[in-house]
C-alpha cells in the first residue's frame, strides 16, 4: 500500500431509517440524513460548502430547505453510478479549490405516495424504460440486467442455482443486520428455485426492491479531518469506465460494465491490488451484478462467479466477504450509496454481527446512467481504507 | 397500447428516413460512407462523424445475440402479451438492434438463432419493424 497520507476523506456518514413505505418526504429524508452526517463529523451547517445532490427524482436540488449556503449546488445523474461519482466530484472541487467540506446527498422515497398524487401504483424503479425497446415490451432494470447474465449462462454455464447462491449469501449477512429488509429472514436455495420467474433468467429472488431513505455523505480532506472528531475513512483511489466503449466493439452484453478501466485506475491511484481488498460492496440491483463484478475485479477468474460463490467465497469466512450489509438485494435500496454506506461501516469496524475482522481496504463499485440504451452503463470504483 | 417512438429515435426528424423506410418494408441503417461501417439508429461514426452518415438498405437478417423472455407484465398494456421474448439482434452488417421475436414460441428462442425483419402496421400510420426466425429448408438446412 502506499505510504502517502491519502489527501481525501470521508468524514461524516449520515443514514436514515431506510425502508419500504416509510411515509417520509423524501425532502425531509436528505434534511434528517444531513443532520446525522453534519453530527457525525462533529460540524455545522455552515461548515458545508459545497453541496453535490444525487437523488433521481425532482426535488433533490432542495438547497434551501437543508438550510445550507454553500460556495457551489449542483445535482448529479448516473444513475446508480451516482453516488460513487459524487465522490469522485466532490474529491475534484476540494481540488480545484472550490469547497472544503462537500455534503454527497440522497434521499428518495419510490414506495411512498406524494402527498396529493390520484394516479396508481408508479411501478417504481423497476418499471423504467430506458429508450425505444419500450416500443417493443422491454420495460424495467430486470431485462436490461437479464441481457447480460443471459450471455453469462450461455458462455460458461453459469445457472439459476449460481445466481440462487448469490441472494442466500446476500440475505445471510442481510439477516444478521438490524434495519435491513431481510433482518432475522434467511432464505434457502430451495426458497429462491421456488420464487416465481419476472424476467429469464431472473426469479423473484434474484431482483432487488425499491426502498425509501437518506443517506448524507460528507468529504474532506485528510488534514481538515484531523481536527474533527468522527472516525475518518480514508479514500485510496477512485476510478470510472463506461460501457459504451463496449457498445461499439460489441463487447458490450458479454461484460457487466467497462470495469477494466474503473478497477486500473483506482487500484492504481492506491497502489494497492485486488488481493489486498478485505471486503468487497458491489452494485447488485440482480443477483448476476455482484457475480459478474467479481470476476471484473479478479477475485475470481472469467466464468468461474457462479461456482465461486455457491462454494461459500462471499461469505464471512470466504475468500471476499461481499455485501456484507445484505447489499440492496436483501439490505435496502439507496441507489448506489447502499454499498458505499457499507464500504465505510466496514472501514469503521461498525459492521456489527457482520463485521470483517481487521478489514483495512474496502471495494465500493457503482453501475448505472446508461449512455443511450440498455448496458452502456457507467461504472465507477471507490477503494477505502481504514484511518490509520 | 404500445408507445410509439421514444426520444431517443423520434424525438426530431433525424431519424425519420428509417420510419420511412419502415412504410415501404425496408430496413435502412445508418452507414458511413469512409468506412462502410454502420449503426443504428442516426449516429455519428466514431472515426468519421457525422459528415459521411448516409441511410441506406440493409439485408434486414441478422442472429440473435443475447435475449429474455417477460413472465412479469410491467405495464398494463402488456398483461396479455406475458409471456414474450426481447431479443438483442446482432445484425449482419454489425449494428445492434432491440426487438421482439415473433412467429415462434418464446421458449424457441436462443442465442445464434438466424432471424429476419418482417413489417407490421402499428397505427397511425406507423409500421414497425419485428423480427421472427428465418425458416430453413429442411432439405438443405439453408434458408
Amino acid at each position: 500500500m502506499s505510504s502517502e497520507v491519502p489527501e481525501f476523506c470521508i468524514a461524516g456518514l449520515g443514514v436514515t431509517a431506510q425502508g419500504r413505505h416509510l411515509g417520509i418526504p423524501p425532502r425531509a429524508l436528505r434534511r434528517e440524513a444531513l443532520e446525522l452526517a453534519l453530527a457525525d463529523a462533529g460540524l455545522t451547517r455552515r461548515d458545508v460548502d459545497g453541496y453535490i445532490g444525487t437523488s433521481s427524482e425532482p426535488g433533490f436540488e432542495d438547497v434551501r430547505h437543508l438550510g445550507l449556503s454553500p460556495a457551489f449546488a449542483w445535482a448529479m445523474s448516473a444513475g446508480g453510478a451516482t453516488a460513487t461519482w459524487s465522490i469522485i466530484n466532490a474529491m475534484g472541487a476540494i481540488r480545484a479549490g472550490q469547497a472544503q467540506v462537500v455534503a454527497c446527498t440522497y434521499g428518495a422515497a419510490p414506495t411512498t405516495r406524494p402527498r396529493g398524487s390520484t394516479g396508481g401504483r408508479s411501478g417504481g424503479y423497476g418499471a423504467y424504460g430506458y429508450g425505444y425497446p419500450m416500443m417493443y415490451g422491454m420495460v424495467g432494470a430486470a431485462s436490461a440486467h437479464a441481457l447480460h447474465a443471459q450471455r453469462h449462462m450461455y458462455r460458461y454455464g453459469t445457472t439459476s442455482a449460481h445466481l440462487g447462491a448469490v441472494a442466500v449469501a446476500q440475505r445471510a449477512h442481510a439477516a444478521l443486520r438490524p434495519g435491513t429488509i431481510g433482518y432475522g429472514h434467511p432464505i434457502t436455495l430451495e426458497e429462491h428455485q421456488a420464487s416465481p420467474m419476472i424476467v429469464e433468467p431472473f426469479r423473484l429472488l434474484d431482483c432487488c426492491r425499491d426502498t425509501d431513505g437518506g443517506v448524507v455523505v460528507i468529504v474532506t480532506t485528510t488534514a481538515r479531518a484531523a481536527a474533527l472528531r468522527s472516525k475518518a475513512v480514508d479514500i485510496l483511489g477512485v476510478g470510472t469506465g463506461q460501457n459504451l466503449r463496449n457498445w461499439w466493439t460489441g463487447d458490450v452484453y458479454d461484460l457487466h460494465d467497462d470495469i477494466a478501466p474503473a478497477a486500473r485506475t483506482a487500484f492504481g491511484q492506491a497502489g494497492v491490488t485486488v488481493d489486498d481488498v478485505d471486503v468487497a460492496c458491489l452494485y447488485d440491483p440482480f443477483t448476476i451484478s455482484p457475480l459478474m463484478q467479481l470476476e471484473a475485479y479478479g477475485f475470481c477468474g472469467p466464468g468461474e462467479g457462479g461456482p465461486f460463490i455457491a462454494a461459500g467465497e462471499t461469505g464471512l469466512g470466504g475468500k471476499i466477504p461481499t455485501n456484507t450489509g445484505g447489499g440492496q438485494l436483501s439490505g435496502y435500496y439507496a441507489t448506489g450509496f447502499t454499498a458505499v454506506v457499507e464500504g465505510i461501516l466496514q472501514m469503521r469496524g461498525d459492521g456489527g454481527a457482520t463485521q470483517v475482522a481487521e478489514a483495512e481496504v474496502a471495494l465500493v463499485s457503482g453501475h448505472g446512467g446508461n449512455a443511450g440504451v440498455q448496458n452502456t452503463w457507467s461504472h465507477a470504483t471507490l477503494l477505502l481504507g481504514a484511518h490509520r | 397500447m404500445t408507445p410509439l417512438l421514444p426520444p431517443d429515435v423520434g424525438a426530431d426528424e433525424l431519424d425519420d428516413p428509417f420510419w420511412d423506410g419502415c412504410r415501404r418494408h425496408e430496413f435502412l441503417l445508418h452507414v458511413c460512407r469512409e468506412c462502410q461501417r454502420a449503426y443504428w439508429p442516426a449516429a455519428s461514426c466514431i472515426d468519421h462523424g457525422w459528415a459521411p452518415m448516409q441511410w441506406q438498405p440493409s439485408s434486414g437478417r441478422g442472429e440473435v445475440h443475447t435475449y429474455t423472455v417477460f413472465h412479469h407484465a410491467y405495464m398494463p398494456w402488456l398483461a396479455d402479451r406475458v409471456p414474450y421474448a426481447i431479443a438483442v439482434v446482432r445484425l449482419d452488417e454489425g449494428p445492434f438492434f432491440h426487438t421482439d421475436i415473433v412467429g415462434c414460441a418464446p421458449s424457441e428462442v436462443a442465442i445464434g438463432l438466424r432471424v429476419e425483419v418482417v413489417f407490421e402496421e402499428a397505427g397511425e400510420g406507423w409500421v414497425l419493424p419485428h423480427f421472427r426466425p428465418i425458416a430453413t429448408n429442411p432439405l438443405t438446412g439453408r434458408p
